[in-house]
């Protein structure tokens, strides 16, 4: 069993923004980083069904020599070796992009599982899992919650609009996207901290697997305009409470 | 001179962080609250995640890594709660380093692994009634038996104490030698007969960390238990103490760095004159001092363990560390309490608690006035 997982580097959310002098994408210099949240389950997953298969697990990340960092992290978490994909201007492509540069470096290792994050925390287009998907001619299933393995089939839980749940399955070779919730990603442990230092990290130029180019192009970015607060109701206690009512049914499914 | 972290301790750090943050901070108000110990999530689980055995070398059941992890990991959990941060400092720099430093081949397969680990909780009982700072004064005595020793006395104050597995101990063996040379060390378990536990301390702070006395009366312990050379315990007890400073000091800037923390937190939420009170430039002024304080402990205390790990001499530096972060934290804690205005003096805010937790960091391992003993000394020499 060979196991693919891709990783994003994202900044901490709690982070202040600015918008970089280009004013294509936030200013990078003075952020924390951190693993896009929603990469930790597929991170876990992925080793778990190392631990299940004992397979191979590489993870797989694209972006500029910071992100070897969070990379060790997975490593610490128990994947076996990192592709760091270097790419200075990887926060200009687009998905189609990406997920091509992936597939151009996987389409050949003859991976049987690929697991990517739902989105990303910081660009959320939820594209590249299935554009990888669709350029290896795998199975792609996408916003997974639950996941099972036997004998080369995997059985997934799907979540969908309005709390719906959908079990599909598939054979491998197979690509999924992980949802918040999947499982519980693990703490690296200490020692396993001190093991990642050892195992192999291998450095491919971007360059050399990006073949297509980007199909959209940024064109500016900018802070959204401050919307008005929230809605203030004054006057007497049951004039607002029936106003109050009157919004709930209206605007939402509470009451429905 | 390199001021950056490795990626591995930054990863330590990150991993520390976010466990403290989701599992040890929920609970800390309340198991300080009802003098709470929970040696499951105390203990067990910093076992799990590697831990208890931070600094010690793997074929001894260690995790090999470095004194600066090792604070990493003390502040960090400190940061949210003091009482579990002094939880693995006692654990690990008094009962389990003087095993590592002192210990023979054998002693070290039979105590220190399973400590390591976390399979065994270590303690050490050196202070009684009337030895504090003056541990030469000891008065628990062992007196040899063929090949085992006989132990009587009390210890008091021991971290760790009842819940701990293994305990290093000293007890004056040579009534006639001069008072810090009749001195030895023992490794002493739980559940020897004999050896009991006194009072548990009603404490102003660390609450959810047991405090115990120790109680030997006509304990039997084997030979084997001897720990070091017979006459060596003043010795083991002071290069014990050395990198306890470490693991204190450590416990110190977490609890500077959680008390900052909160404290940025509410003055960026908090109004009065109809401005948040980031806006007046005396409560940045304040936050500015408090961050310093923070920033010079932190480097004081990872260039002790710095040089802990590096084989260097780091008693002065340790003790420097202590001094410091100690009077740090207490510095920090009540001007974040003061920040807080009314409500820091309340339990609804964790800045009452850090204030109560921080005091004993100016005491225990070294008070103060010791740390400058020792300091003031070097210096005069």
């Amino acid at each position: 069993m060979k196991i693919l997982v891709c990783i994003k580097q994202v900044p901490d959310m709690e982070s202040k923004f600015k918008i970089d002098g280009d004013g294509l994408w936030y200013e990078r210099d003075e952020l924390a980083w951190r693993m896009n949240e929603y990469d930790e389950y597929g991170v876990e997953q992925a080793v778990q069904l190392k631990e299940q298969t004992g397979g191979d697990l590489t993870v797989l990340s694209i972006g500029p020599e910071r992100v070897k960092e969070t990379m060790k992290k997975a490593l610490a978490m128990g994947c076996d070796r990192g592709v760091h994909i270097s790419d200075d201007l990887c926060h200009l492509r687009d998905s189609f992009e990406i997920g091509s540069m992936i597939a151009e470096f996987a389409k050949d290792k003859g991976f049987d599982m690929i697991f990517t994050g739902m989105q990303s925390q910081d660009r959320g287009s939820a594209q590249v899992g299935v554009i990888v998907a669709e350029l290896l001619e795998m199975e792609g299933i996408t916003t997974i919650v639950g996941f099972d393995y036997h004998q080369h089939r995997i059985t997934v839980r799907r979540e969908l609009e309005g709390g719906v749940k959908a079990v599909v399955e598939a054979p491998l070779p197979a690509v999924v996207t992980c949802q918040l919730g999947l499982n519980i990603p693990r703490y690296p442990t200490l020692p396993n901290i001190m093991k990642a230092k050892k195992k192999e990290m291998v450095t491919v130029d971007g360059d050399e697997l990006n073949r297509v180019g980007s199909l959209q192009q940024p064109g500016a970015m900018s802070v959204p305009v401050k919307q008005g607060g929230g809605l203030y109701l004054d006057g007497q206690v049951e004039d607002i409470a029936e106003r109050l009512l009157a919004i709930i049914k209206e605007k939402t499914s509470v009451l429905a | 001179m390199n001021f950056e972290l490795t990626e591995e301790q930054n990863l330590i750090r990150d991993m520390v962080r976010s466990f403290a943050e989701a599992e040890v901070a929920p609970t800390a108000d309340e198991r300080d609250e009802n003098e709470l110990f929970d040696r499951e999530l105390m203990f067990s689980r910093l076992a799990e995640l590697g831990l208890t055995g931070i600094v010690f070398p793997e074929e001894y059941g260690g995790a090999g890594a470095d004194y600066i992890s090792y604070a990493i990991a003390v502040e960090e959990l400190s940061r949210v709660c003091a009482s579990t941060g002094v939880t693995l400092s006692a654990h690990l720099s008094l009962g389990s380093n003087p095993i590592y430093l002192f210990g023979s081949e054998e002693q070290k397969k039979t105590f220190l692994t399973p400590l390591a680990q976390g399979e065994t909780m270590g303690a050490f009982g050196l202070t009684e009634p009337s030895a504090g700072s003056d541990a030469g004064g000891t008065k628990t005595y062992g007196v040899r038996d063929g090949d085992d020793w006989i132990i009587n006395g009390s210890k008091v104050f021991i971290t760790n104490g009842g819940e701990a597995d293994t305990y290093v101990i000293f007890a004056r063996t040579d009534k006639d030698a001069q008072k810090h040379h009749g001195i030895s060390a023992f490794i002493v378990e739980k559940g020897t007969p004999g050896f009991t536990f006194g009072k548990k301390e009603k404490k102003m702070g660390i609450r959810s960390s047991p405090t115990l006395e120790l109680v030997f009366e006509n304990c039997r312990i084997p030979g084997f238990n001897l720990l070091g050379e017979e006459g060596q315990g003043f010795k083991v007890a002071m290069k014990t103490l050395d990198g306890g400073r470490i693991g204190i000091a450590s416990q110190a800037l977490g609890i500077a760095q959680g008390a900052l923390d909160a404290t940025r937190a509410y003055v960026k939420e908090r109004e009065q004159f109809n401005r948040p009170l980031t806006a007046f430039q005396g409560v940045q002024f304040q936050l500015a001092d408090m961050a310093t304080q923070v920033e010079a402990a932190r480097f004081m205390v990872y260039n002790a363990a710095y040089r802990a790990s590096s084989g260097l001499a780091y008693s002065q530096e340790s003790a420097m560390a202590k001094l410091f972060a100690s009077e740090t934290a207490m510095k920090v804690t009540t001007q974040a309490v003061q920040l807080h205005g009314g409500y820091g003096y309340t339990r609804e805010f964790p800045v009452e608690r850090m204030m109560r937790d921080a005091k004993i960091t100016e005491i225990y391992e070294g008070t103060s006035e010791i740390q400058r003993v020792v300091i003031g000394a070097a210096l005069a020499r």
